[in-house]
């Protein structure tokens, strides 16, 4: 008679768990192993899909747009993920004391996060205008008028990573502060009693204890890095210009996909793109694992 | 008798079955799905043209979209691959060639139009169609057919002692001098105001004046029958250092600066090329005294074309069943009849007798005797492909610098590359 009503129990069981895991399959499962289906066709949206094995994936080493835009990618998750790394850090270790004025200042460094990423694009855009603010702020001291911010392929690329870690640094300290917020209040004044100074409470106290939350920012930001697209596409009068200087891994996909009708080779770069992400994201969390 | 009463009832019965199924089938409703790009001049007198073909075709119900000029081609693409495309829809002569070699384009179905035949339709327009020819059946009927031409901002060019009239350069060579004196400079020889420039960060625009440039020399960038780029030949190669000079010698603008058409309507440029005839409403809008020129010609052209054509042509999905893919071509027809009302409400030209009528005054004359000259660019499977690589070698010769003869053979391969592969990909399809 138990076995009989564990039996039912695990029924209803199974049955109240059943839209979540139906959901769940239908719109995150079935994507994704969809878009593997796809990558190993050809397929043009408008044809049947061709089977063509893994020749979307052989074909990916040398095509010159792929690699430019791995390189470029790869270029922009270092720009993007080290530098907000430490200077979310910083923003948080100095909105961590009490100061006059900290809270209205708090408020207007997190201000940037607040509006889309296509707004900070669009804004940008007009901010790096070759004659306009950003020319005038950098070298109307020198009599320089015109900076072609957006269309040199040195400046460029800089541009973007800047305007990103502009916009998403005031998140990342979010983060870091609710670290410091867990951190047991009397390790630190412990520490203090026995004389240690501000650096070495942060070096040998604080720092340890967020562990997990510098973990958590460096996936997160990586995982952000590698995604990167909106920028791209938004803030350079030609996305992925001047001449693929910015051309990375995401405005790949929608050019393949969406404009050159390759909808296979989208879907390999894709999956390459989820297998990088998914490595790293492995790495860092291992590295999580084996410190605790 | 009875029996004979009874075989008579059911022949009544009968003739009423096929008659009611007849009836049926008369009255039955079919639903045109029909997609537009966006020109907010031109939306509300479609609808009016819907009503109208709704009230006069009682049996064919119009399911009429806009889309956004944007999303147009991702949506209109994404449709047709989840088998939800409209039946009718209207697309750009630069990517038509697409949708020919998926079979998505059903050719014209002249008895459905109500035309005798290809030459009574010919009949109707003086040009235009050629866009939209392919192996030599028609696929589509145009709803505008553009080309540029150069409008003048006249209070700039007269401050600087300038008649449009007059000095409107004959020749490219003859430019740089007119738009230096048309420049405004700051005091590190920035311009402030431009002379003239081209419309480089528009794809669509740089596509037109770029062809037509090469075009004027005898040049061209693809040969579109043969799916091959030659683009690298030593009269190609003067005309792009033409266009690095622009920028890099002469300083006359270039890719970084904002697009010509908006650099122009806000008056921070004298002359621009890139509009067509339907501009003359926007340069009204903006209270711009205008005269249109036509485009410059290159002193050694061996041919007189100035910009190139392009067109929106209306065509039928070849998916949609036959009934609606007729009941599709008789809307055509009644949405092609309503030409002169679409120019005069909506600025769009189509070469017909009854619009060009309407284009009488001199500006507008300037394009349509343009058009008669003008060609279209090439029409391949790709296009985004080599516009794509077009852009990148024009960045690196302009922008990076690069020598203009290393860059167009690498360009030239890597088109070559990009039409065999999509000339491969679309026969492994049609297989």
């Amino acid at each position: 008679m138990r076995g009989l009503t564990r039996l039912h129990r695990r029924w209803w069981g199974l049955v109240f768990v059943l839209p979540v895991v139906a959901f769940f399959a239908t719109f995150s499962v079935f994507p994704v192993l969809f878009g593997i289906w796809i990558s190993l066709t050809d397929y043009n949206l408008l044809d049947e899909p061709l089977w063509v094995g893994l020749a979307n994936y052989r074909n990916l080493l040398d095509d010159q747009l792929f690699l430019t835009a791995f390189k470029n990618t790869l270029v922009f998750v270092l720009g993007a993920t080290l530098p907000v790394w430490v200077l979310s850090l910083l923003a948080a270790l100095l909105f961590d004391q009490a100061f006059r004025g900290r809270e209205i200042l708090k408020t207007l460094f997190f201000l940037p996060v607040l509006p889309p990423v296509v707004v900070v694009a669009v804004v940008w855009r007009m901010l790096l205008h070759p004659n306009g603010v950003m020319t005038w702020i950098a070298g109307g001291h020198r009599g320089v008028t015109e900076i072609s911010w957006l269309a040199s392929t040195t400046l460029a690329p800089i541009a973007m990573i800047v305007v990103h870690d502009w916009a998403v640094v005031p998140f990342f300290m979010v983060i870091w502060l609710a670290g410091f917020a867990g951190v047991p209040k009397h390790l630190r004044e412990a520490a203090r009693m026995d004389g240690a100074s501000s650096w070495q409470v942060f070096w040998h106290v604080d720092l340890p204890q967020l562990r997990s939350t510098a973990v958590l920012v460096a996936a997160l930001t990586s995982i952000n890095a590698f995604q990167t697209f909106t920028l791209q596409y938004a803030m350079s009068p030609d996305p992925g210009g001047p001449a693929n200087s910015t051309l990375v891994l995401g405005l790949l996909v929608l050019k393949y996909g969406f404009q050159y009708f390759r909808m296979g080779d989208a879907a390999a770069v894709s999956v390459v793109m989820f297998a990088m992400i998914l490595a790293v994201t492995a790495i860092q969390l291992g590295f999580n694992r084996r410190g605790t | 008798m009875k029996f004979r009463h009874f075989g008579r009832a059911i022949l009544v019965g009968a003739a009423m079955l096929v008659a009611t199924g007849l009836g049926n089938a008369e009255a039955q409703q079919l639903t045109l799905k029909i997609w537009m790009h966006e020109h907010p001049p031109r939306i509300p007198i479609d609808k009016e043209i819907v009503a109208e073909f709704e009230k006069a075709h009682p049996n064919i119900k119009i399911q009429y979209d806009v889309l956004s000029v944007a999303e147009y081609s991702t949506k209109l693409l994404t449709a047709f691959a989840s088998g939800s495309g409209p039946d009718v829809f209207n697309q750009t002569s630069a990517l038509v060639a697409q949708y020919y070699t998926s079979r998505i384009m059903a050719p014209v179905d002249y008895a459905a139009m109500g035309y005798a035949d290809e030459k009574a339709l010919m009949a109707v327009y003086s040009s235009g169609l050629n866009g939209i020819r392919f192996a030599g059946r028609l696929h589509g009927i145009p709803t505008e057919v553009s080309n540029y031409a150069c409008y003048t901002n006249n209070a700039m060019w007269k401050e600087v002692g300038l008649d449009p009239n007059k000095d409107f350069p004959k020749t490219w060579e003859e430019f740089p001098a007119i738009a230096e004196k048309l420049t405004q400079r700051d005091a590190n020889g920035v311009p402030r105001r431009r002379g003239f420039d081209f419309n480089w960060p528009s794809v669509g625009a740089f596509w037109n004046s770029f062809n037509a440039l090469l075009q004027q020399r005898g040049g061209s960038l693809v040969d579109e029958e043969a799916y091959k780029a030659t683009f690298d030949t030593p009269t190609n190669q003067r005309t792009v250092q033409f266009l690095v000079d622009w920028a890099n010698k002469y300083r006359l603008g270039g890719p970084q600066y904002t697009d010509s058409r908006t650099d122009f309507l806000g008056g921070k440029l004298a002359t621009d090329c890139s509009f067509g005839i339907w501009g003359i409403p926007q340069m009204h809008a903006a209270k711009i005294d205008f005269t249109v020129r036509p485009a410059p010609r290159f002193a050694d052209a061996t041919s007189d074309n100035g910009m190139n054509a392009y067109a929106y042509y209306m065509m039928v999905n070849a998916r949609s069943s036959p009934a609606v893919q007729k009941a599709a071509w008789t809307y055509v027809r009644y949405y092609s009849d309503q030409a002169a009302r679409l120019f005069a409400g909506a600025g769009l030209f189509v070469p017909r007798q009854e619009v060009a009528a309407k284009a009488v005054d001199a500006n507008s004359q300037v394009f349509l005797n343009e058009l008669k000259k003008a060609k279209f660019p090439p029409r391949v499977v790709g296009y985004s492909q080599v516009t794509d690589a077009i852009f990148r070698g024009r960045d690196r010769m302009v922008q990076g610098g690069e020598p203009v003869a290393k860059v167009m053979a690498e360009m030239n391969k890597e088109i070559d590359a990009i039409l065999t592969r999509e000339r491969a990909r679309a026969e492994a399809m049609r297989k």
